[in-house]
């Protein structure tokens, strides 16, 4: 579904991400970790089509979208969010996912009703008509999460979106991204919580310095020595997961 | 709030329409005509500041050209103001592109100065361009009676800003409602963002600008066929551009009636001033631009959603697609 | 003409005195910029209303000339108290509420503040052309073949040394220093315990008073009106994108080359439309070199 091949991204005189290589099926839940830095957001950045890679391609569904616009890139079917979320602050929860779902829906009420069931969903409905920057950050990463499922993405890009959140909002959103997942959504997932990860992921990627340097299963990553040198620092634990 | 925003509508421009029929008054049907036409221009500039959230404090640039269109096209070349108009709609699309690219390029207070550099261009060129535009002496525009060209006696002058005040109203509805005025917001709000959600950020700001820009220019040139006179100097002045800012925002920008309410709240103003102190130091008049410069200051920080914003607050409603 | 062929007297006379007239309306420029880019540089605020504290100063200079006999470089260091004084209550009232506000409230908070100044400028003073013309502003100096006046030199070289006065404030003092940690990194010096408010405060009296101490100086050689501040403002922007957005080094630089395009203009196409020029380069370069010809920060995005 989404084929990551070589792509370099360099900036200046920093590569950020190098010769990344990445094939995920569809409907698999990909997670990525790895230290601050390590490229995982500028990966993201650059297969959403924020940044233009310097070397190698992307394919979404065997169709090379390297270097197109952001927005055609989510109307092909691939939708991210953001770390630092990025509400629609004075429009109300409704409104902001409405919008999400107005990529697909041409009309305007449907596109409302659309968005109302996606509210329902991630248990947003009581929220619909406040304004989205009155939100908490447990909310707001949510929203961002809704907002994004609006669109009908096959293939989700979720860029820390359990950072901040207190246990109950972690086991919900938790919870959120299984249940999307379970939908057939395809999805890539950087996470630092890592009891969170190792529990929804079946598969993992970690980066280091830009380079990719182990994929696999969560017990093999989490045994991989240089994953525990460069990032784990003790091997972890999956019995506390 | 569709409610008290429909009733409120309805009660502005059902008495504009119903005035003329009741005072007859040559001063106050002027009033009328200015606080409709100043409305609709605002409402112009809305479209591209208020809602679509580019911020241009250039937009007499358009106005400029509209003006000009059709005072050249029926002064110099004799041809129907109308003509003038759609030459006008022709050439603000053009400088609407221009500074449509300038807002995928600049944001904020930069891309607000390189509207007020445009302008200042236009300005000195139609000042000095004496073989075009008579140069800084302006283009006195001709009355000949009729419809055909614009030659219209202050009654229907009433109803012909009317048109164009509700014309413009129902553009800002539009986009209130509809799919590309959510989007816009989304723009608006959160560029970035935007993009993610698969809305062509670019392509919309450039949508936005051109539209008002041609707004703008056939409000020009009916206001210069309405005048009878366009001076460079003005047409093409900083007020200016601030004055259509200044109308939204007292009234509330990103609202479709906030252009109208505030053109009525400042024009009205200025009227009566400029009329009751015309006898005393012609400096006197400056007094309300005073107020006005310290009303924008204080309206923009403690009253932001301006006077829609103080109805919606005294009736507490919530506000919906907010804009 | 052709390029092989040595510079005859004539023409070297004349770009002599293109550069001497270039230098000397740099130096006004520069002091008219530098004021401007550090309250940019420091508190990330486009001061739309910068002209009008120019015409100020303008018109201060012409009443203590014209009331009190008071040559205009007599005034200046009374100008200078007078208008950090002003920039303080103008801080206090105005923007200090606006600092953390978003850009638009920002924009059309200076342009609030640009308009109700100018019209009290008309409404006291109306709208009247005014002039001053000391005894210095008719004696012209001589160096080889070049002519200038002496107000010109004056005014020049009075806004050097203020220029560096304000460069040596910036960079030896602490206050200095902490003003341009706050330009810098906003949070970074907030969490450093810098009191922030304080920095603004001072960095907006500074700048204000720079450029009406520049009104004072250019009154001899300009007329005087309200919206005289508008022509300076829109030029002192050029010369501080051309500089790069709080760039100090960038602003001197910056107006000698827009100095440089004016003069040059002026003589090339006239000074009617001298003025299109700098239009079109102020264009140009917010479109191609956003972050300035020297600058490292863009113009495009204005992050705090």
């Amino acid at each position: 579904m989404l084929r990551l091949e070589g792509v370099t991204k360099r900036f200046g005189g920093l590569t950020a991400v190098r010769a990344v290589s990445l094939e995920v099926a569809a409907g698999e839940l990909v997670g990525i970790i790895g230290p601050n830095g390590a490229g995982k957001t500028t990966l993201f950045n650059v297969v959403a089509g924020y940044y233009r890679p310097d070397e190698g391609r992307v394919r979404l569904d065997g169709r090379d979208i390297t270097g197109l616009a952001p927005h055609a890139i989510c109307r092909l079917g691939l939708t991210r969010t953001f770390q630092l979320v990025k509400p629609f602050g004075n429009l109300s929860v409704l409104d902001n996912v409405t919008i999400g779902a107005l990529t697909r829906l041409r009309n305007l009420r449907a596109a409302r009703a659309d968005a109302e069931r996606v509210l329902e969903t991630c248990g947003l409905a009581p929220y619909a008509t406040a304004r989205a920057r009155a939100l908490p950050i447990g909310l707001r990463k949510r929203l961002e999460v809704a907002r994004a499922l609006a669109t009908r993405p096959r293939v989700l890009l979720l860029d820390e979106v359990m950072a901040g959140l207190n246990p109950a909002e972690l086991a919900a959103m938790v919870e959120l991204v299984r249940r999307v997942h379970a939908e057939g959504v395809t999805l890539l997932v950087i996470e630092h919580v890592m009891a969170a990860m190792m529990r929804l992921a079946r598969r993992i990627v970690v980066l280091h310095h830009g380079e990719l340097i182990a994929d696999g299963p969560p017990a093999a990553v989490a045994a991989d020595r240089r994953v525990v040198d460069a990032y784990l620092g003790e091997e972890f634990s999956l019995a506390e997961a | 709030m569709a409610g008290l925003r429909r009733r409120g509508a309805l009660l502005l421009f059902g008495l504009a329409a119903l005035a003329p029929l009741v005072v007859r008054d040559a001063y106050f049907l002027d009033s009328l005509i200015l606080i409709l036409m100043w409305g609709a221009l605002s409402a112009a500039w809305n479209v591209a500041s208020g809602y679509a959230g580019q911020v241009s404090l250039g937009h007499a640039a358009f106005f400029g050209i509209g003006a000009y269109a059709a005072a050249l096209v029926s002064a110099r070349w004799g041809q129907s103001p109308w003509l003038g108009l759609l030459l006008g709609v022709a050439l603000s699309i053009a400088a609407g592109a221009v500074i449509g690219y300038l807002s995928n390029r600049l944001r904020g207070p930069y891309f607000a100065l390189s509207t007020i550099a445009f302008s200042q261009v236009l300005l000195i060129v139609a000042s000095r361009w004496r073989t075009l535009t008579a140069g800084s002496e302006g283009i006195p525009v001709p009355f000949r009676p009729g419809f055909w060209t614009l030659g219209l006696s202050h009654v229907a002058w009433v109803y012909v800003a009317l048109a164009l005040a509700l014309l413009y109203y129902g553009v800002e509805v539009y986009l209130e409602r509809s799919r590309l005025g959510y989007r816009l917001a989304g723009v608006r709000e959160d560029e970035d963002a935007a993009e993610a959600l698969g809305i062509p950020t670019r392509r919309l700001k450039v949508l936005a600008v051109t539209l008002s820009a041609a707004l703008t220019a056939v409000g020009g040139s009916l206001w210069a066929q309405y005048v009878g006179f366009v001076d460079p100097f003005y047409v093409f002045s900083i007020d200016l551009s601030i004055r259509f800012a200044l109308n939204t925002i007292i009234g509330g920008t990103g609202t479709a009636l906030g252009p109208f309410l505030g053109s009525i709240l400042i024009t009205s103003l200025e009227t009566y001033l400029r009329a009751t102190f015309s006898g005393v130091r012609t400096g006197f008049t400056g007094i309300y631009l005073i107020i006005y410069g310290a009303v924008l200051i204080l309206v923009v920080r403690f009253l932001p959603e301006g006077l829609v914003g103080l109805a919606r607050r005294a009736r507490a409603t919530p506000a919906r697609a907010q804009a | 003409m052709d390029p092989a062929r040595p510079l005859g007297p004539a023409e070297i006379e004349a770009l002599a005195q293109l550069v001497v007239s270039t230098v000397l309306l740099g130096g006004i420029y520069a002091l008219i910029a530098v004021g401007l880019t550090l309250i940019f540089g420091v508190m990330r605020v486009v001061n739309f209303a910068h002209g009008e504290f120019l015409m100020l100063g303008m018109y201060l200079a012409f009443w203590a000339f014209t009331l009190g006999g008071l040559d205009p470089y007599l005034v200046l260091p009374v100008s200078l108290a007078l208008f950090f004084a002003l920039g303080l209550v103008t801080y206090a009232l105005v923007m200090r509420g606006v600092i953390a506000a978003s850009h638009n409230v920002q924009i059309f908070t200076t342009v609030g503040l640009s308009v109700a100044l100018q019209n009290v400028a008309l409404v006291a003073w109306t709208g009247d052309f005014r002039y001053i013309r000391p005894w210095h502003s008719a004696v012209v100096l001589r160096l080889g073949t070049t002519a200038f006046n002496l107000s010109q030199v004056v005014a020049f070289a009075l806004a050097v040394v203020l220029t560096l006065a304000l460069f040596a404030f910036l960079r030896w003092t602490h206050t200095g220093r902490v003003m341009r940690a706050t330009a810098q990194d906003r949070d970074a010096a907030t969490l450093m315990g810098i009191d922030t408010d304080r920095v603004y405060r001072l960095t907006w009296a500074i700048g204000i008073a720079a450029v009406g101490a520049a009104g004072v100086l250019v009154a001899p050689l300009y007329s005087v009106y309200p919206t005289a501040g508008l022509q300076f403002v829109l030029l002192a922007y050029v010369v501080v994108v051309l500089g790069g957005l709080g760039d100090m080094v960038g602003a001197l630089l910056g107006s000698l080359i827009v100095a440089g395009v004016e003069v040059v203009g002026s003589y090339v196409v006239g000074t009617a439309w001298k003025e299109v020029l700098y239009f079109l380069l102020f264009i140009a370069v917010l479109v191609f070199r956003p972050a300035g010809l020297f600058g490292q920060r863009g113009a495009e995005t204005l992050g705090a």
